[in-house]
């Protein structure tokens, strides 16, 4: 029984995608079959993350459309044959594809692979509920930003509503040193207002557009940064495995800023 | 900080603004002569304001999911679905719906020929009453305040409880949810979103949480916003209207504060 995992946030750019590519990467590293489909039609950029952009000669309206077979559409990445990228097409609209067109083409995906994830597109719209249609869980990627939070507790609630009740929260580009400062939500704030479990904080880090940009998702680096850590602990967490929290604010606990809280007198 | 404390008044609201606690803009159950009524809003003419078959479907879905303690099972509901158009798919997908929470749908009250010709494919029991004429307000408006209704649940963004009686939520409300009713409000949990009580003019209703740190506060025809320096420790608290306005007290002094209301 493969699990269909939906990545989605409500609020658009606070990583959905790099979460995507990043914890199917991971996944197929691990030796999972995966397939990551794009739901993004019409502003798909799954593919540029993975370093695939060049692969695609079909799209999932081309399936869809019975112009060519599932198969013939699926993009293999170069590096770990085991991930499979299902493209959006580029030249459509979310309105392109109906709820239950997209489930069919989950359902088939999902044969014989371990995991399906599934990019969300920001919104609540039709491409949203695209996305959700045939997920059976989700990943709430949210940022420490009010804007990011509120999104995200709107579309948990909307999750709820359509029966999505396995759902785990993804913390991204937290800043500890500013959440030491009292300049950024912490961790503990977000929870409180979503009140879902936490399956991992991944912090701000710059590598990151280095490696989107590049098109090699981070946690395929040989020496692990501590985002691409965090990606990979994620990963081992949705398989099952017991990861212990990375402490992030391990750097930055000096001697001042402990003397800072100290005086200031918060934990 | 000092027992009681002044939250920012704002305007006046006019008791009449739409934001009272329409009924036609939720999906209600109500139990009446010992008949478990599932109430649809209205389609209405004003398009702009009607709620599409998604926004009902999602109520429907939340209130079944905020509630299903409170039925017994195997309870039969009434559908009342006034004039709005319901297909036979749409009809089954209730069917289907209730029947998760255990509850039956025994018959469907319409004006709508269409949608008592599709109950009848479906094969639901049906009853097509004429339609109302706009001259004549349902009754129901009418009436004193409703039973309480109690949800457990969270209100999150976007999501909106109105009730014609006193609600109380066992949950928090987030910011961007809010809960309107034309009686009391309680909420026994954190309340960060925007709360209203006495919709429909009652300046008399009140505001409980146990964590009050509000968007905004609505009571009968007044607003207020949350004091701008929050407090060091939260506890429970009590807003209500006094003279000069909305203010918040420590619940531990809700007698005297009933005292001060019975001698207004």
């Amino acid at each position: 029984m493969s699990r269909v995992i939906v990545v989605t946030s409500g609020k658009g750019g606070v990583g959905k995608t790099t979460t995507t590519a990043n914890l199917g990467m991971a996944l197929a590293q691990r030796g999972r079959k995966v397939a990551v489909i794009d739901a993004d039609f019409g502003l798909r950029n799954l593919d540029l993350l993975l370093g695939l952009e060049n692969r695609i000669v079909y799209t999932a309206v081309e399936v869809l459309a019975g112009e060519c077979r599932l198969e013939q559409a699926l993009v293999k990445d170069k590096r770990h044959p085991n991930l499979v990228l299902l493209p959006a097409a580029q030249n459509r609209t979310k309105d392109a594809v109906t709820p239950d067109q997209m489930k069919q083409l989950v359902q088939e995906l999902s044969n014989n692979r371990d995991y399906v994830l599934v990019d969300c597109p920001a919104g609540i719209e039709m491409g949203f509920q695209n996305a959700t249609v045939a997920a059976t869980e989700a990943l709430i990627v949210t940022t420490p930003e009010i804007a990011a939070v509120r999104d995200a507790d709107r579309v948990v609630g909307l999750l709820e509503a359509s029966d999505i009740r396995k759902q785990h929260l993804i913390v991204n580009r937290l800043r500890p040193a500013m959440v030491q400062e009292d300049l950024m939500m912490s961790v503990k704030d977000v929870q409180e207002i979503l009140a879902i479990p936490l399956i991992g904080v991944v912090p701000d880090d710059e590598r990151v557009i280095i490696s989107t940009n590049k098109g090699e998702p981070i946690v395929l680096a040989q020496k692990l940064t501590l985002a691409g850590l965090a990606l990979d602990n994620i990963a081992r967490r949705l398989d099952g495995e017991d990861i212990p929290f990375l402490d992030l604010t391990a750097t930055h606990d000096d001697l001042f800023s402990r003397l800072r809280r100290m005086f200031r007198g918060t934990s | 900080m000092n027992s009681e404390s002044t939250p920012t008044p704002l305007s006046t609201l006019s008791p009449t603004s739409s934001d009272a606690a329409s009924p036609n803009l939720q999906v209600r159950f109500k139990s009446e002569n010992g008949r478990l009524l599932l109430l649809l809003p209205p389609e209405g003419e004003q398009n702009s304001l009607s709620l599409t078959w998604t926004d009902v479907w999602q109520q429907l879905k939340q209130r079944l999911n905020a509630g299903d303690r409170f039925w017994q099972p195997n309870t039969s509901v009434h559908l009342i679905g006034r004039d709005r158009l319901l297909d036979a798919r749409q009809l089954q997908a209730v069917v289907d719906l209730l029947a998760e929470s255990q509850l039956y749908l025994k018959r469907v009250y319409t004006s709508r020929r269409q949608t008592a010709v599709a109950a009848a494919t479906t094969g639901i029991s049906v009853e097509q009453q004429p339609s109302v004429s706009p001259l004549t307000p349902p009754a129901e408006s009418q009436s004193p305040l409703a039973d309480p209704l109690y949800l457990q649940t969270t209100v999150r963004s976007g999501m909106e409880v109105r009730h014609t009686g006193t609600l109380v939520i066992l949950g928090d409300v987030n910011p961007g949810g809010s809960v309107i009713a034309d009686g009391d409000i309680l909420v026994w949990g954190s309340l960060r979103g925007v709360a209203h009580a006495g919709a429909s003019g009652n300046g008399r209703c009140m505001i409980m949480a146990l964590r009050l740190e509000p968007t905004q506060l609505r009571i009968g025809g007044q607003v207020a916003r949350a004091p701008e320096t929050p407090p060091a420790q939260y506890q429970p608290e009590v807003a209500y209207i006094s003279e000069s306005g909305i203010r918040i007290t420590k619940s531990t002094d809700i007698s005297r504060l009933r005292s001060y209301l019975s001698d207004l």
